[in-house]
């Protein structure tokens, strides 16, 4: 069990929808809500989420396309101005889903422009997060993908425990689990 | 100690069993995977600090300087410190890895006898947990810890991620973008 | 889409704050065990048409053998799904042991757990427990790097006479007062007491 694949984010990034065409039949599955009779017919043009798409795609049974959010589009616009381009509203799961979109259909163009994309967005993300003031964040903090948002995150948090270390300050802490508001202090 | 050269000297501060100690407990917090277990340097430790305590009963006992005892208490509380957070470092990455661990032979190795009884009893309980809350409600043929079903040709594929480290799993999701396409 | 509500529980869990428990979410899970059970309902009855009709599972892959397919793979799919939450619950759980005892446990916190991770919580605590025993060390305070042996803290809650290592301290609601590191750390994590700094 100790096998057992418990990361949440490589569990959702499988959620992602990506586009396929069935080649085979399919019996008895109700994947898709407006299917009254429960079978899919070949050639049917869907989207899959990623887990299923890729499994099926494996044994022949759909083949799975390029998702829209690596697409021409997007690729322009990350080669105009790459650090303000809203990618999550794309897929949140941008860099993951392209790893493993390449993984599975042998396709030259994403690889590059994963690594030009994250390049680009990795910078601006640091400087961000050790300069802007917390009131301009949100609006940039909806640009970025899950990663970037982690990395936003542990930047802005290893800047504030530095300065914690400077400035000193209380060191002991409340579990977190209860929460982080103190009590009320009764009169 | 003063007529020996600074080298020797040198030499010999870097080996006390508190720089030793505070070298295993960096490396153990630095680490990704459990270590092993330095269980002499322990023990040294432990008699050092008792015998540090009873030193500092005595000069209180004796009315000796307030200053003098709290810097030997305050020399206790370091050594305190590091061999408590050593000691949790580890258990808290057994309680992590502990599945892992059990499976790798040279790994399980590694640990105390103390930390071994612990894993033991952590895997056994998680494994209840598991089978309580998921597994037993899963129709038959899914019911395995190690195997997503019967008909699955092989085990989960799944890699657990072994690192927890933010930077660790930073720089390698970087280095693994860049291997796989520059 | 199957696996749509399992993974609805995943992004509940990852949305509430790191370190903290949102509920169990019995409903759902009920919803995804319900699900599973009509996976394997739809695969069975689907393999069973087959063997009527004599078709050979492994060389004639028909639409029948893909539709049991997609069922299995919903299956796999949702066991990951609750195996994670579960899995990423506990060791939740699991960091709890270290800074609150399973009798100390607010009922606030109490009633997010659900039955089995109630138990869990107990049974890993006591394992900790028995590990310090066994050492005879206690391992859940020195959290952080020792400065000075006392700090000025501040009582928040009324907490009474209480025996500490080197006096018998009323420690009163509202009162400051200077105590030992280690004896005031477990008040700070329960909450019950602050750091003061000057």
């Amino acid at each position: 069990m100790g096998q057992y694949h418990h990361d949440i984010d490589d569990i959702l990034a499988d959620e992602e929808l990506v586009p396929a065409v069935f080649l085979e039949a399919v019996n008895g599955v109700g994947l898709f809500e407006s299917n009254d009779t429960n079978r899919v017919e070949p050639r049917s043009k869907v989207e899959l989420p990623f887990w299923l798409a890729s499994e099926l795609h494996l044994r022949h049974v759909t083949s799975v396309t390029i998702p829209p959010c690596f697409g021409k589009k997007t690729q322009e616009e990350i080669g105009a101005d790459g650090a303000h381009v809203d990618l999550r509203s794309r897929c949140s799961y941008f860099y993951e889903l392209g790893c493993k979109i390449v993984q599975l259909i042998n396709e030259k163009t994403i690889g590059s422009l994963l690594l030009v994309a994250f390049q680009t967005r990795y910078k601006e993300v640091l400087i961000k997060a050790h300069t802007s003031a917390s009131a301009l964040a949100p609006k940039y903090l909806s640009l970025l993908t899950k990663e970037e948002t982690k990395l936003y995150e542990a930047a802005k948090s290893s800047t504030e425990a530095f300065k914690t270390w400077r400035m000193g300050g209380p060191r002991f802490q409340k579990a977190s689990v209860l929460g982080r508001k103190r009590k009320p202090v009764r009169e | 100690m003063e007529s020996e050269g600074t080298d020797d000297y040198e030499t010999l501060i870097s080996t006390t069993d508190a720089d030793l100690l505070k070298r295993s407990w960096r490396n153990e917090k630095a680490a990704p995977e459990i270590l092993q277990f330095q269980s002499s340097l322990v023990q040294r430790s432990r008699e050092q600090i008792q015998l540090m305590e009873e030193t500092v009963e005595e000069l209180i006992a004796n009315d000796e300087d307030p200053l003098t005892v709290s810097l030997y208490q305050m020399d206790i509380d370091r050594t305190l410190f590091l061999l408590r957070s050593y000691l949790r470092t580890r258990l808290q990455k057994i309680e992590k890895f502990m599945f892992h661990i059990q499976k790798a032979e040279d790994l399980w190795a590694r640990l105390s006898r103390q930390e071994q009884k612990f894993a033991k009893q952590s895997i056994e309980d998680l494994k209840t947990h598991l089978e309580q809350s998921v597994l037993s409600k899963l129709p038959d043929r899914y019911q395995s810890h190690l195997k997503q079903s019967v008909i699955s040709e092989e085990a989960d594929m799944g890699i657990f991620f072994y690192l927890n480290c933010t930077y660790i799993q930073i720089c390698m999701f970087a280095n693994n973008l860049i291997s796989m396409f520059s | 889409m199957y696996g749509r509500k399992a993974s609805q529980l995943l992004k509940e869990f990852v949305s509430g704050e790191p370190g903290q428990l949102t509920g169990f979410n019995n409903d759902v899970f009920a919803q995804v065990i319900e699900e599973c059970d009509g996976n394997i309902l739809h695969l069975q009855a689907l393999l069973r048409k087959m063997q009527e009709e004599g078709s050979n599972n492994q060389t004639n892959k028909n639409a029948d053998h893909f539709g049991a397919l997609v069922h299995h793979l919903s299956l796999v799919r949702n066991k990951r799904c609750l195996m994670a939450y579960v899995y990423n619950r506990a060791e939740v759980i699991q960091n709890l042991g270290w800074t609150i005892k399973h009798a100390d446990l607010p009922a606030a916190v109490k009633e997010k757990l659900s039955i089995s991770e109630n138990e869990y919580f107990g049974k890993h605590s006591s394992n900790l427990q028995s590990y310090m025993l066994d050492l005879n060390l206690d391992l859940a305070v020195d959290m952080v790097p020792p400065k000075d042996p006392y700090i000025k803290v501040r009582v928040l809650e009324e907490i009474g006479e209480v025996l500490l290592s080197d006096q018998i301290a009323n420690l009163a609601m509202h009162s400051i007062l200077f105590l030992k590191r280690i004896d005031a750390e477990s008040f700070i994590s329960q909450g019950k007491m602050e750091e003061l700094t000057s």
